[in-house]
């Protein structure tokens, strides 16, 4: 009995003289960290994924043309080439599991005084990739974030703070790229290395490229729900581009025929619109890699997207 | 399930709040239970091998004690040294033996058609390994006494926190623990927060963020300069040192907040001055297990100079062998023996001044930093391209090489977890503060600074692989 006793004494006295005041302090230490550090650093950076992914959800432009898909849009389209209605929600990572989430989300926003929506196409099919966990932990109690994260969605995502252990890095370094634009073009969304790479390690990527088999390969259940959301939403129109690839992309490319199926199954849709840039052979000293341009490669690509899209009929504002 | 994960924090609170909410008489249930699903984790058939090496052993102790003739004694601990061996050797390094081999075969031009094995390692074989051989051992010399208790040895070789990577411990210390009635203690809990803690900040804030740096210059030699190549050589050897020595923190913590005392695996290494005594820090239950069960039975140091020598290398050849099945790995417990030979051929200075003991000091870490190349490297080619960049002159200090292509902010914050590394030598080596407050003060600056500067990466402990 006086074990016990001496044993819930000794839990009581670690509770209250350790755990309790320990747990205090570093919580609310932590919480006002995290409170400024969301305000400051998250959403006071456009490049930034967790600001993107928020800014989808909760800001209603009825003005804003979005920019939506992969690295590959993030690193091609210059919104403030395009126009002033234009942001870029290009994520680094992701594929269309993720864009057809940013597709619903607009496509839920009713006053929206343009109806088109931008999306890049990346030519190795429609595939699952979230991409970074801290695009999504700003936003991650929003039931169609945890839908989207699966089960890659993890308890202490819900957790108020604890969620953005071992991410606050990811944030600073977009922000301070932001801040800095040192080596990155940072606006609008758009985030885009300016480097212009030696010939010698272009080279090295063009053989590493002509090594390597891409396919273009489909998950059929996104497949049909990509068609299904594009169906469904009638009212919005639907700009799909394929930006540049460095002609070396398709040295070792397997079915390319199944590519071209599938950007005419797209044409084929009565509110899509696909703009194919695949096959316009850009210089190598406007890419980064074999698949992403660099500043000067997206100001040129931007420039002539800019062109083809004064064929569609893009101001329609009430 | 890694130490450091939230699973593994879920994990530990729950199996420590059933500890104290149970009886003692069933204490050993719940632990071996917890133990088999810690392992499990990783990769559940593999239990099966861990079951096998148990009940051999455990049988072995009981026939080992039972004996009165030495020689019928002798046969039970080879039998169990066997099958303990034996699923070292088959796992571990049959696959190796094949290559080389294949490697002679080829030079006479012969075909080996020895099939190879298309195994996973399992996760901390060698270490469990040698503390079941240490059980049968002890037991054999008598220092021992057999353990009845079937569910109590196989908490001995299994007992989560030191599962799958030590410390290796003797049966002397554990098994004793393992039948005592632990109270909740403050005093335990305490230190074993402050190891934990201390442990999580080594392996997620600092040893992580070395990883960067070290992984992108061994990824890309060929972009790499004198510089870089030197920094992620002392990146690593600092790295290693966080990664294992925040494993054993951790193992040691867990243990602590149930009442058990595991021993001290790392007694800061680095301030070894000769490379003699950094064996007495460095990984401390492998290296006092080689001394005892292997050192001591070729004859030690009562021995002429040349069969010590010949002792010393055996050692470190087979210590290099454990780490892992590889050339580069007995390359670099071979250097690990050259250097202690080499220093005993110096005398010892008895009262040294404080520059000497810095310049030794210095020494070892070089000596050190140059045969850890060894270890990380993949392949004799990649030890030796890494170090003809180290002893090369090109000391250009283009930004994008010196900071190995991860930036300048990634490269800033690697500094900065060194400074962090050098502050943790300044804490109480038992971890044990003067009192509670500044024991908060630690426990909350440490998690706080764990909160907003670990890594993300979830990477498994370096040792895992052994």
């Amino acid at each position: 009995m006086h074990k016990e006793n001496s044993s819930i004494s000794n839990f009581r006295k670690y509770v209250i003289k350790i755990l309790v005041p320990v747990l205090l302090i570093v919580g609310m230490i932590s919480a006002a960290f995290c409170f400024l550090f969301e305000k400051k650093i998250i959403l006071a950076n456009e490049n930034c994924g967790a600001y993107k992914i928020n800014r989808i959800i909760n800001l209603n432009d009825p003005t804003e043309i979005p920019i939506i898909g992969s690295s590959r849009a993030e690193a091609s389209f210059i919104p403030e080439i395009l126009g002033p209605n234009y942001f870029n929600y290009g994520l680094e990572g992701t594929q269309e599991n993720v864009m057809l989430f940013f597709i619903k989300e607009e496509c839920k926003k009713k006053n929206k005084r343009s109806s088109v929506i931008i999306a890049n196409i990346d030519l190795d099919g429609i595939n699952t990739k979230t991409g970074d966990i801290a695009n999504y932990l700003y936003n991650s109690n929003d039931p169609e974030v945890k839908k989207l994260l699966g089960a890659d969605y993890k308890l202490q995502y819900s957790i108020p703070f604890v969620k953005y252990v071992g991410q606050f890095e990811n944030y600073l370094r977009y922000y301070l790229n932001n801040r800095m634009q040192l080596t990155k073009y940072s606006k609008d969304g758009a985030f885009i290395d300016k480097t212009v790479l030696p010939q010698k390690m272009i080279d090295d990527l063009i053989k590493y490229r002509r090594e390597h088999q891409d396919v273009f390969l489909h998950e059929d259940k996104l497949k049909k729900e990509f068609f299904k959301t594009i169906n469904e939403n009638k009212g919005r129109y639907f700009v799909f581009v394929v930006p540049p690839y460095h002609s070396c992309y398709f040295t070792n490319y397997k079915n390319p025929e199944d590519a071209k199926a599938f950007v005419n199954e797209l044409r084929a849709l009565a509110n899509v619109r696909v703009f194919d840039f695949s096959s316009v052979i850009y210089p190598d000293s406007l890419f980064i890699n074999t698949t992403h341009l660099n500043y000067n490669g997206a100001v040129r690509f931007t420039k002539e997207f800019k062109d083809s899209l004064t064929t569609v009929k893009i101001t329609n504002f009430k | 399930m890694l130490f450091n994960s939230f699973g593994f924090l879920y994990f530990f609170i729950v199996v420590t709040a059933l500890y104290f909410f149970i009886p003692h008489k069933i204490r050993w249930m719940l632990l071996l239970a917890a133990s088999c699903f810690f392992y499990m984790f990783f990769k559940p058939e593999y239990i099966l091998i861990l079951a096998f090496t148990i009940v051999i052993d455990y049988y072995a102790g009981i026939l080992i004690e039972k004996q009165i003739e030495k020689r019928k004694k002798k046969k039970y601990l080879i039998m169990s040294l066997i099958a303990n061996i034996g699923v070292l050797a088959i796992f571990k390094y049959y696959n190796f033996i094949n290559g080389n081999i294949t490697g002679l075969c080829n030079l006479f031009r012969i075909h080996n058609s020895i099939p190879y094995l298309s195994i996973v390692l399992p996760i901390g074989l060698s270490f469990h390994t040698f503390q079941a051989m240490s059980y049968t051992i002890e037991v054999y010399r008598g220092k021992q006494k057999a353990e009845t208790h079937f569910g109590i040895y196989s908490l001995y070789v299994m007992f989560y926190p030191q599962l799958v990577a030590g410390p290796i411990e003797r049966p002397q210390n554990i098994l004793p623990q393992l039948h005592k009635e632990n109270k909740f203690s403050f005093e335990n809990a305490l230190l074993g927060s402050n190891l934990i803690i201390i442990g999580l900040f080594k392996k997620m804030v600092i040893a992580d963020r070395l990883a960067v740096y070290v992984n992108q210059v061994y990824h890309n030699l060929d972009t790499s300069t004198t510089l870089s190549a030197w920094m992620a050589a002392i990146f690593f050897s600092l790295q290693i040192y966080c990664d294992f020595s925040g494993y054993s923190d951790i193992a040691r913590g867990t243990a602590k907040f149930m009442g058990y005392d595991l021993m001290l695996n790392f007694d800061r290494p680095y301030l070894a001055r000769s490379i003699t005594e950094f064996w007495t820090r460095w990984h401390i239950s492998l290296s006092s297990w080689f001394k005892d069960y292997l050192y001591i039975s070729l004859g030690g140091n009562r021995v002429s100079k040349l069969k010590w020598c010949r002792n010393i290398l055996i050692v470190f050849l087979i210590s290099g062998l454990w780490h892992g099945a590889s050339i580069t790995f007995i390359i670099w417990g071979a250097l690990h023996g050259i250097y202690v030979l080499i220093e005993s051929l110096f005398p010892k200075m008895t009262a040294p001044s404080p520059v000497i003991k810095l310049v030794g000091q210095l020494k070892v870490f070089v000596l050190v930093t140059i045969a850890w190349v060894f270890f990380r490297a993949a392949s004799i080619d990649e030890a030796m391209h890494m170090l003809k960049l180290m002893f090369s002159t090109d000391f250009s200090l283009n930004m994008t090489q010196l900071a190995a292509g991860k930036g300048p902010f990634n490269l800033a914050l690697t500094f900065l977890a060194i400074v962090f590394l050098m502050l943790t030598y300044f804490l109480p080596r038992d971890m044990q503060f003067k009192n509670i407050k500044s024991n908060v003060v630690f426990l909350t600056i440490t998690l706080f600074l764990l909160f907003i500067l670990s890594k993300d990466a979830q990477g498994e402990f370096i040792y895992f692989q052994f």
